[in-house]
């Protein structure tokens, strides 16, 4: 055998056991449910039809896109300028800071969204220190709505926008600035015309990463939300666990993966999310 | 200017405590005496402590979090450091198609994923055991052991592998006397981040979980949506625990932090 | 002594992609020579050299060390030195556990692997230093480390690929000059490959002179100095000056050539010059005579180099064409207009070599 074929050889024994793995544990399954949802007695897309021709279940579709929405607009605000921070610290405080992004990324999700509920909860700290100012005379109901599971999911989801837009700042060259400050521009037209534009690409990608995981959020609503205002991942788990319908189940999983990859595929155009994404 | 100087910090400030502050609020409330949580706790006192350590429920939960994510760990290692370096020795086109494949888990939502191994898993009787969480997790580990160990592969100047090769040492042995050695902080990294995203994973979990083989963290999901017990602090700052300390040892053995720009 | 082998290259030919990184070649080393293949970037030579080692598989033709068909084996079954151009040395293995690696992959002794380590650091000159880590030494004792690593192993055959590169001046002289010296003790047969001519000249046995993935000419160092078979090998090899002009006529073993805005020069003729237009006449800048103004070339000082020992004159003659020539520093630089000239049997006509695509490549 010659020398290439011996190195093509190896370089196909190193990936084959991971090939297989994700072969058998990931895509079958992906390609298993995705037969079921398409081969329903009622037609092969029954399910889709159901989904999407339902009141209630179109509801759903559309709460989860808007919270997601929101909660991307919110975390991209307050990333921001934090990350921006982040980029004129030096040393100690600099570590400290970075610490504060990176601690809650090891922290389980499921710990992170019961801290909110001890929290936020009727009898919680916040309740007692408003009602001990006097700003309230009953404790308000800060649980199970709207804005408690908005909360919980900037919480989550934050340290995902700030990274890649810390790393897009990092890259300016701050010569750039000195030299439009040179030129006589004012502080805010350096930002809006300088710096916003070079690090929209960072924006962006936090956009996107952030947008993409909030519209697969499970926990974090399932806990914090109310029983009327489901997402698409509590209702494809009640589907699985209390109603047994999968093939619905698999036909809303698969609606959910579809406008996830539309989305990718859009996004791709305008950044390189690979690099963004291992940068992680 | 110094104004809107002061606006930015105070903000990013408030941003960076609302990151972190949340979370340690779990502590106090396992030190709580009373029967519910109360924040701050009026007295303080270990008893829900003895409690989580004696009750044979959640201590099978830890001890099964703990083998499945061992298992998950050694799985994902063995796997994605092997395809780790295939994918480094891969040119163009099918180099990306193939790291595309690897790192597909990241993007498709957990509940997809979990639903999906959940349907195939059932009827192989691996429901509700340690092997068939392991397997589920070690999915969605294999992309971070695939990322971490392809970055310390980077820093290996391929030379040294030709050098090595040339002085008369068998594949195996180069590996072990010299890939091995240089990309070992990239592999402890992905071994603490394939445990730490078993030990703190809980959407596959709910699915693949039974009542021979329950997570700590299902454990813990099951009890908060019946009832506020400071036992559930106790679970929760144990799992905290776990976390940090895996945390510091990815950080003194891992690969080093990226130096100040 | 001769503890080399003979490495012959026959019909090599390597290509990547679209690319012919190496044009057909047959190579003859002989057992216990060094060999320089010299050129500039992108001309084939690390190729040939990989080739040998085993690192880089030939598109065609076979490899043999010591008459043996090697072309199928891999690198560690070929018992090659290789010292690298970075060195490549093992940056978390002390200075001794790199020189050891060949001999543990082989299966030596304990007892046997530390005399041969302190006899191998010996050579080198870096007894004692055994237990330094990699990075505690400097360049030069690094460079001496590579060599160390490849010379324990008592190689068949010793690559070495731009081993100097990385080294300040001064340094790289020292070097050479060592390099020489332990090429004569262990006469083991190598392969050196370098861009350098300096280098090529001061070690070698035989030069191959490598142009766009072959050998152009393959000589010693006073063969391609004397008599390079064209422009390029005539320009890279020493300083030249080299007139442009057409051929008039080549008659036993002389030719004439007419260059542009000057006249007739008369010169050697290179072989196979019969039946060519484009020549061009080398003139090596220490054959130039200089004189204030008499018979001859008139042409003007322009610049006036000091070099020590040397001294080197840029003169424009009359066409427009500038010429370096090298006197000695005491003989003084004439003054005004003055008139060069040189005895015809100095100087070579040559074929013309059209731009190489790597010349193209190189700024």
């Amino acid at each position: 055998m010659s020398l290439t074929a011996r190195g093509h050889l190896a370089t196909a024994l190193l990936l084959l056991p991971a090939l297989l793995f994700i072969a058998v544990w990931f895509v079958t399954p992906l390609a298993q449910l995705f037969q079921l949802s398409v081969s329903d007695k009622a037609g092969p897309f029954a399910p889709y039809a159901q989904l999407l021709g339902s009141e209630v279940y179109r509801r759903v579709f559309v709460n989860t896109l808007w919270l997601a929405l929101t909660v991307t607009a919110i975390s991209i605000l307050l990333a921001y300028p934090t990350a921006y921070v982040l980029t004129r610290l030096k040393g100690w405080w600099w570590t400290l800071a970075f610490y504060c992004v990176l601690f809650p990324f090891w922290i389980s999700v499921l710990i992170r969204t019961f801290a909110w509920m001890l929290l936020l909860e009727k009898n919680g700290p916040i309740n007692r220190v408003l009602l001990e100012l006097g700003a309230i005379d009953r404790p308000l109901e800060l649980l199970f709505n709207a804005g408690s599971v908005h909360i919980g999911m900037v919480h989550v989801l934050l340290p995902y926008a700030v990274l890649p837009i810390y790393a897009a700042m990092i890259r300016v060259d701050h010569r750039l600035l000195l030299a439009s400050d040179g030129l006589g521009a004012a502080p805010l037209m350096t930002f809006l015309r300088i710096y916003l534009p070079l690090t929209m690409p960072g924006v962006t990608a936090a956009a996107v990463f952030v947008f993409l995981l909030a519209l697969g959020f499970f926990i974090t609503p399932a806990l914090l939300g109310g029983v009327s205002a489901i997402t698409v991942a509590m209702l494809i788990e009640q589907l699985v666990n209390e109603r047994l319908v999968w093939s619905l189940a698999g036909a809303a999983s698969f609606i959910l993966l579809a406008v996830i990859f539309a989305l990718l595929a859009l996004a791709a155009r305008f950044v390189p999310l690979g690099q963004a994404l291992v940068a992680r | 200017m110094i104004v809107t100087r002061s606006l930015i910090h105070g903000l990013a400030s408030a941003v960076l405590a609302f990151l972190v502050l949340p979370i340690l609020a779990v502590l106090p409330a396992s030190f709580n005496r009373a029967s519910f949580i109360r924040l701050p706790p009026t007295e303080y006192s270990l008893r829900w402590y003895e409690r989580f350590f004696q009750d044979r429920e959640w201590l099978t939960s830890l001890a099964t979090s703990t083998k499945v994510a061992l298992l998950t760990a050694l799985i994902a290692l063995a796997l994605g450091t092997a395809a780790a370096i295939g994918l480094e020795r891969l040119r163009g086109r099918l180099r990306g198609v193939l790291t595309g494949l690897f790192l597909a888990p990241m993007i498709v939502p957990v509940v997809v994923t979990a639903v999906a191994l959940y349907y195939v898993i059932r009827p192989m009787g691996l429901s509700g055991t340690v092997l068939g969480l392991a397997l589920g997790h070690a999915v969605l580990a294999l992309p971070f052991v695939i990322i971490n160990v392809g970055v310390s592969l980077r820093t290996l100047d391929p030379a040294l592998l030709r050098a090595a090769d040339g002085l008369g040492a068998s594949p195996a042995r180069v590996f072990l006397t010299i890939t091995l050695p240089i990309i070992l902080p990239g592999l402890i990294g992905g071994a603490v981040f394939a445990l730490i995203t078993s030990f703190d994973e809980l959407v596959v979990a709910i699915f693949l979980s039974g009542i021979q083989a329950k997570t700590l963290p299902v454990k813990i999901w099951e009890v908060i949506r019946l009832e506020f017990t400071p036992v559930v602090a106790v679970a929760s700052t144990v799992l905290i625990a776990i976390t940090v300390a895996l945390f510091g040892a990815a950080r003194t053995l891992g690969p080093r932090e990226r130096s100040r720009p | 002594m001769s503890a080399g082998r003979s490495v012959a290259f026959a019909g090599i030919a390597r290509s990547f992609g679209a690319v012919q990184a190496l044009r057909p070649t047959d190579l003859a080393v002989a057992a216990g020579e060094f060999l320089t293949l010299l050129g500039p970037s992108g001309s084939g030579k690390t190729t040939l050299l990989n080739i040998a080692a085993g690192y880089i598989a030939p598109s065609a033709g076979r490899v043999l060390i010591d008459g043996r068909d090697v072309t199928a084996l891999p690198a560690r079954q070929r018992n090659i030195g290789m010292v690298f151009q970075n060195y490549a040395l093992f940056p978390h293995l002390t200075v001794a556990g790199n020189v050891a690696y060949g001999l543990k992959a082989r299966g030596r002794p304990a007892d046997e692997i530390a005399r041969r380590i302190g006899d191998a650091l010996a050579l080198v000159q870096l007894d004692g230093l055994g237990e330094r880590a990699i990075s505690a030494l400097s360049g030069g004792q690094q460079q001496r480390v590579a060599l160390a690593r490849a010379l324990v192993i008592e190689p068949d055959v010793l690559l070495m690929d731009e081993p100097l590169g990385a080294l300040d001046r001064q340094l790289r002289k020292h070097v050479q000059l060592e390099i020489r010296r332990l090429h004569r003790e262990h006469g083991r047969t190598t392969i050196y490959v370098t861009h350098d001519q300096e280098e090529a000249l001061v070690m070698s046995d035989r030069i191959g002179v490598m142009r766009d993935g072959r050998i152009a000419q393959l000589g010693t160092a006073r063969e391609l100095y004397e008599n390079p078979i064209d422009s390029f090998v005539a320009s890279f090899l020493g300083e030249s000056n080299l007139l442009d002009g057409r051929l008039i006529s080549v008659n036993h073993g002389r030719a004439r050539l007419d260059v542009p805005g000057l006249g007739v020069v008369e010169g050697v003729a290179a072989d196979g010059l019969e039946g060519m237009s484009d020549v061009a006449a080398l003139v090596r800048p220490e054959d130039v005579a200089v004189e204030p103004a008499r018979g001859g070339w008139p042409a003007r000082i322009e610049e006036v180099v000091y070099l020590g020992d040397l001294t080197a004159l840029k003169v424009r003659l009359a066409n427009g064409q500038d010429i370096w020539c090298r006197r000695h520093a005491r003989l003084g630089v004439p003054a005004g207009a003055v008139t060069i000239g040189w005895e015809a049997a100095a100087i070579r006509i040559l074929p013309r070599s059209q731009p190489t695509k790597t010349e193209e490549r190189t700024p």
